[in-house]
């Protein structure tokens, strides 16, 4: 696999857009802190005073788009649509709303989210347990499909090339490079915009509660630390534009950097009872695919984006496998630490984090490891909570690449 | 190495039938799945007919505690998936392994899971909701289920394409295949009705009142259907080294998006157009080799005037005599299974040589002049199959199927 990656757009809990989350991760203490400071508003805060979450807070999608077409648009796709459009504006292919590099046909979208629908489906939900099917909103039912919001994407950047949404719990975003290289391959487009998003929602919140896996209240939590205590919920959505890198060259784009491998494992657990687990093998599995596939050996690696959230079993499986796969002194951080876990959107966040690290920002919180001076080739995880893992390897772009 | 992918084994959970058997001989004879919907109560929603899969026991395709761990979509997927690791006669050895992989497709997946958490939650709060229930949730989980039952531990992936998610998923198992990502592959579909989308889909006026009539002037609208289809499909090499059964080769598969409205489909057919165009392309043929397409054909005003519109546009003078066919007007719409579904009965009109017939079809409407299979089964040379997908979000994919030995070795290239 070799994929120019070209242009990013972010809706982060901590920053919006690709400018602003680069800035805000040359501090990721700043960046924890505008993330999980402040008011819960996406949940019923007098009914849960407990929650800490990493909400996108203040969040007007008009701001972005204008304020006309978005009444029945959930948050997930205004998320979803602003991260996109400001994808292929650092990207170079759009200018205000204009193409200026491609045409419509020739550039898709892949994207992933593990929720995406529940909020719609709670909400139509609540119409016909309290009052009655028959008065549910009909132009508000399409938001209860999982592939409506990245439809609407489509839509509303007029992305004619094929439109793909890929759920597969936490490792979506990143399966949606494999599906990108794929389409690619088969060139069934020129361009993709790849990532996905996710958002807290009540019903999500409540069911992740009552299974004991959040964290909550102001007691100490760290992701990969022995006492993490549980995940703290994250939202937003995250989209990096890929292209075959001789056409990225061709027409003059700014490599951000390069993705270079994709592997994925599945890990059954032992149990017959058990459908929740975390597995060791699947991340050392899906590890080492990747950087065979990146052509690479594990000495390559420089650091890990790791997708430790705060689950104590999980985190610890993950480092394992992580060590398993790679060499002992490789350094690990986990950026969940200033984002949260966003599931289906933790790849994208991942991606977004690795370019930053390769563009010299600092990897923190680090979980251990040997720091470089300089890093040259990052690998991305993602651990499913069924023992499905992926993983990507990304390579830094040249000076050149950098700056044509 | 072969790029080559062939169906090896086919399965099917449908309101017609249960298994490859009793699915195609249902098609074949043009039997309705239509009847009152039994799974929820209807009252108030002002439409009650369905294709609903009565009779399916899980215990009879799985143990107690697999069963205990599903919702009914994954029942059905991993239902499918058995029958049509049966039928494909594969060795459990040869499907346990990390070159295995699961693509599965859905529109909703567990909706009746989530019906039953939020129920529970809405009416008597947090405490009622139980937690061995919210385990059973989740999209994700039909491919890890069936990726479980088999022992493979490759690639697992959730294809959430709407009406379009069986084509999605078996064309992206193909891929993997060609690319040498796998070696074998279970893919298909699954979906069951629930309330809130049958309730949706009632509000949106798209449902009809009895039955549904595909291309018909007098048509009303879709009938809600429900089930899981599935195939074994493998590269050449490995079919071939353990001596398998080839039932049909997969072709080239287009994909497009309208980029023009959520729920209606482009007036045009733009996308629809570029998908079966890219189909045919992608396995090294012409439109002039299509022997028979399955109809996407849902019975909606939209839809069907578009697809035909689609079909003068992509065969010509030659739309008026390629035969056409809508199994929905026997098994509704399946949602994220249609696609599956309708691609195990093309690959069973490969083996037959008997294309389904289109019910319910009495009125001709000069918006869609094509050559529909109509009244009963008709029997052809069936070489070459498209399989039409047109879905919501206006994500169009179409399939093409071939009997082995048809297709040039350029297949699968693009």
């Amino acid at each position: 696999m070799e994929l120019a990656i070209t242009g990013l757009g972010v809706v982060a809990p901590f920053a919006v857009g690709a400018a602003a989350h680069r800035e805000a991760l040359a501090d990721p203490s700043l960046a924890a802190a505008r993330a999980f400071d402040g008011p819960v508003t996406a949940l019923p805060a007098a009914e849960l005073p407990q929650a800490r979450i990493a909400e996108v807070r203040g969040f007007d999608a008009a701001r972005y788009l204008g304020d006309k077409g978005l009444r029945n648009f959930d948050r997930l796709t205004k998320f979803l649509i602003v991260a996109a459009k400001q994808a292929l504006e650092d990207a170079g292919l759009k200018r205000d709303g204009a193409w200026i590099a491609r045409r419509p046909e020739e550039v898709g979208i892949i994207s992933a989210t593990a929720y995406g629908s529940l909020d719609a489906i709670t909400e139509l939900n609540l119409v016909a347990e309290r009052e009655d099917p028959r008065y549910i909103n009909p132009a508000r039912f399409p938001n209860t499909v999982v592939n409506a919001a990245a439809g609407y994407v489509s839509i509303w950047e007029d992305l004619r090339a094929p439109n793909v949404t890929i759920v597969d719990g936490n490792c979506g975003a990143l399966d949606a490079v494999l599906t990108a290289e794929t389409h690619l391959a088969h060139e069934r487009a020129d361009v993709f915009l790849v990532g996905g998003g996710e958002v807290v929602s009540e019903p999500l919140y409540r069911a992740l509660r009552k299974l004991e896996l959040v964290s909550e209240g102001d007691g100490p939590w760290a992701p990969g630390e022995s006492h993490g205590h549980g995940m703290r919920v994250g939202e937003g959505a995250a989209y990096v534009v890929v292209e075959r890198p001789a056409d990225a060259r061709a027409r003059g784009a700014r490599i951000r950097g390069r993705l270079l491998g994709y592997g994925t494992a599945f890990t059954a657990p032992e149990s017959e009872a058990l459908i929740v687990h975390p597995s060791v093998d699947g991340v050392a599995r899906a590890i080492r695919a990747a950087v065979r596939d990146a052509g690479l050996g594990a000495g390559d690696i420089d650091a890990v984006v790791c997708a430790a959230s705060g689950l104590e079993r999980f985190d610890a499986a993950e480092l394992v496998g992580i060590g398993r796969a790679l060499h002992p002194d490789v350094l690990c951080a986990a950026p969940k630490a200033y984002c949260g876990e966003t599931f289906g959107a933790a790849g994208a966040f991942g991606l977004a984090t690795a370019l930053a690290w390769l563009d010299g920002a600092p990897v923190e919180p680090v979980l251990c490891g040997r720091p470089r001076a300089r890093l040259e080739h990052v690998v991305v995880t993602t651990v499913g909570f069924y023992g499905n893992v992926s993983a990507v390897v990304l390579g830094r772009a040249s000076t050149a690449e950098r700056h044509p | 190495m072969s790029r080559r992918v062939f169906v090896t084994g086919l399965g099917a959970v449908s309101s017609i039938g249960l298994g490859r058997r009793a699915f195609w001989e249902s098609l074949a004879a043009g039997r309705s799945g239509a009847s009152p919907v039994e799974g929820f109560d209807t009252g108030t929603i002002g439409r009650s007919i369905a294709c609903e899969v009565k009779g399916f026991r899980a215990r009879d395709w799985m143990t107690a505690a697999e069963a205990r761990r599903m919702g009914r979509c994954s029942q059905f997927a991993v239902a499918a998936a058995r029958m049509a690791v049966e039928d494909a006669g594969i060795p459990a050895r040869l499907l346990a392994t990390e070159r295995t992989a699961v693509i599965i497709g859905t529109t909703m997946g567990e909706a009746d899971v989530i019906s039953e958490l939020e129920s529970a939650w809405i009416h008597r709060g947090e405490e009622a909701v139980k937690s061995r229930t919210i385990n059973r949730y989740g999209t994700t989980l039909l491919p890890i289920h069936v990726a479980r039952a088999f022992g493979a531990h490759g690639m697992t992936q959730t294809l959430p394409a709407a009406c379009a998610a069986g084509n999605y998923a078996i064309g992206f198992a193909a891929d993997q295949i060609r690319a040498g990502r796998a070696d074998v592959a279970i893919t298909g579909a699954s979906e069951i009705i629930e309330k809130l989308q049958f309730a949706g889909f009632a509000r949106l006026g798209a449902i009809a009142p009895e039955r549904c009539q595909p291309f018909d002037l007098n048509r009303k609208g879709l009938l809600v259907g429900e089930g899981a289809g599935m195939m074994v499909i493998e590269s050449e090499d490995h079919a071939r080294a353990r001596g398998a059964r080839i039932l049909a080769e997969i072709g080239g598969y287009g994909l497009a998006c309208d980029a023009h409205h959520i729920t209606r489909p482009h007036p045009e057919g733009e996308g629809s157009v570029q998908a079966m165009r890219r189909a045919i392309e992608a396995s090294g043929l012409r439109a002039e080799d299509v022997d028979f397409v399955n109809a996407h054909g849902t019975g909606t005003d939209a839809n069907d005037k578009v697809e035909a519109l689609v079909m003068h546009k992509v065969f010509g003078d030659r739309a008026r005599s390629v035969p056409i066919s809508s199994m929905k007007s026997m098994i509704g719409h399946c949602m994220g299974a249609a696609s599956a579904l309708e691609a195990v009965s093309c690959v069973e009109s490969i083996a037959t040589g008997i294309l389904p017939p289109t019910l319910g079809y009495e009125t001709p409407d000069p918006d869609c002049a094509l050559d529909l299979v109509v009244g009963a089964a008709r029997t052809a040379k069936v070489d070459v199959v498209l399989n039409n997908a047109l879905a919501f979000g206006g994500y169009d994919a179409v399939l093409l199927l071939a009997r082995e030995g048809v297709l040039p070795d350029t297949v699968g290239r693009r």
